[in-house]
C-alpha cells in the first residue's frame, strides 16, 4: 500500500487538549483543509491519533496554522500509553496562510502517533489537516 | 460552548495585595487573609469565569507570584508563558508604582512576542487618606502601557473582582478574533 490517504488508514483521534465543539479534533482527518481543530489557551497542546492496526509510517504531512514548536511521538501498544520520541519540528510563521510541514518518521511501525505541540506564534493554534504516507501494513 | 484556559500572571511590589486580590477572586470575596503573610514561592490558583452572554468560559490559571525581589529570579522560571497579565500596586506607596515599570520590563521577555491582554490594579482605595497616587497619573501610565486601569480594595471587597473578569472577557474576545481570522484564511 503506498501514499495512503489517511482515511483509508482508518484513523481515528483518542484524545486532544482542547475541545471547541465548532473545531472538533476529527476535522483534522476529515480530509478537508477547511475545517480545522483549534486550540484554547495555553501550551503544551497535544492530540494522539490511532491507526486501525499496526501501520508503518514514513511520513506524516500537517497543515497548520501558527504551530512553532512541534514534537511527534508514537508507540506499538493497544492503548495511548508508553509513547516513544521519533522527530521534533519548529515550523515557520505563514501569515495569511496555512503551514503545510511534511515530517519524516523513517519507516516507524505505530499503531498510535502523539502531537506534541509545545508552544505556538499565537495563544491559539489551529491544526485543519493530517495526513499519513504509509509504506506498508505489517501484518 | 467552549472552554477556554488562560495563565494569569499576578505580579507586583511585596504587600501591595496580589495574594489578598487572588484569593478574593479565587474564594468569590469569602476569604480575606487580615494577617500578612508574604508569598515566598508561586502560587497556583485555577477558577472558572463565564463569559456572559455565550456559554462560554475561561479557567484561569492564577499564578501568583511573590514580590520580593530576592525571589523574582527562581519564581521566574515557574511563569512560562502568560496569556494574561495582572499587575499590582499599592495606592499609598509610590513606590510600588513605580516598581511596575520594572515588572512590566520583567514580564514582556516572557510573552515571546504574544500580545497579552493586561490590566493595571491600583489595590488599597480604602486608605484614601495615605493615598501616594493620584488615579490620572496611573490611569495614564496604564494607558501607555496598553494596560487597563482598575482600582481596587481586597480589604473593603471594592470591585476585586472587576480586573480578573475584566482579563477573562479580554482573553474571550481574542480567541473569537483569531478562530475568526483562521476561518478566513485561504487554504495553503
Amino acid at each position: 500500500m503506498n501514499e495512503s490517504s489517511i482515511r483509508s488508514l482508518g484513523l481515528k483521534v483518542v484524545v486532544a487538549a482542547s475541545n471547541d465543539e465548532n473545531h472538533p479534533p476529527e476535522n483534522m482527518i476529515d480530509g478537508n483543509a477547511n475545517t480545522f481543530w483549534m486550540s484554547t489557551g495555553m501550551f503544551p497542546q497535544e492530540f494522539i491519533i490511532r491507526f486501525a492496526e499496526m501501520t508503518n509510517v514514513s511520513s506524516v504531512t500537517l497543515d497548520s496554522y501558527n504551530v512553532k514548536h512541534l514534537k511527534v511521538e508514537k508507540n506499538t501498544s493497544e492503548n495511548a500509553s508508553h509513547f516513544e520520541f521519533v522527530e521534533e519540528k519548529e515550523l515557520k510563521l505563514t501569515e495569511g496562510q496555512l503551514q503545510t510541514n511534511s515530517i519524516s518518521l523513517g519507516g516507524s511501525n505505530a499503531t498510535h502517533l502523539r502531537f506534541i505541540i509545545t508552544s505556538g506564534y499565537d495563544h491559539f493554534v489551529a491544526v485543519h489537516k493530517i495526513d499519513a504516507a504509509a509504506s506498508s501494513l505489517v501484518v | 460552548m467552549v472552554r477556554l484556559r488562560a495563565r494569569c500572571l499576578m505580579v507586583g511590589d511585596p504587600a501591595v495585595g496580589k495574594s489578598a486580590l487572588s484569593q478574593m477572586f479565587h474564594s468569590d470575596g469569602t476569604l480575606f487573609q487580615k494577617n500578612y503573610s508574604m508569598t515566598t514561592g508561586v502560587e497556583l490558583l485555577i477558577k472558572s469565569v463565564n463569559i456572559p452572554e455565550s456559554g462560554d468560559s475561561v479557567e484561569l490559571y492564577i499564578i501568583d507570584s511573590a514580590g520580593k525581589e530576592s525571589l523574582v529570579e527562581a519564581n521566574e522560571k515557574m511563569w512560562g508563558v502568560p496569556s494574561l497579565l495582572c499587575l499590582v500596586f499599592d495606592l499609598a506607596s509610590e513606590r510600588s508604582f513605580g516598581s511596575c515599570a520594572r515588572w512590566m520590563e520583567r514580564v514582556r521577555t516572557h510573552c515571546k512576542g504574544l500580545q497579552v491582554p493586561g490590566v493595571l490594579v491600583g489595590n488599597k482605595c480604602d486608605l484614601s487618606a495615605r493615598r501616594e497616587v493620584p488615579t490620572s497619573v496611573a490611569q495614564e501610565w496604564a494607558q501607555s502601557q496598553g494596560l487597563e486601569y482598575h482600582e481596587t480594595s481586597a480589604k473593603e471587597m471594592e470591585k476585586c473582582d472587576a480586573p480578573l473578569l475584566s482579563l477573562a472577557r479580554a482573553f474571550h474576545a481574542l480567541y473569537q478574533e483569531r478562530r475568526e481570522a483562521i476561518q478566513n484564511l485561504s487554504p495553503g
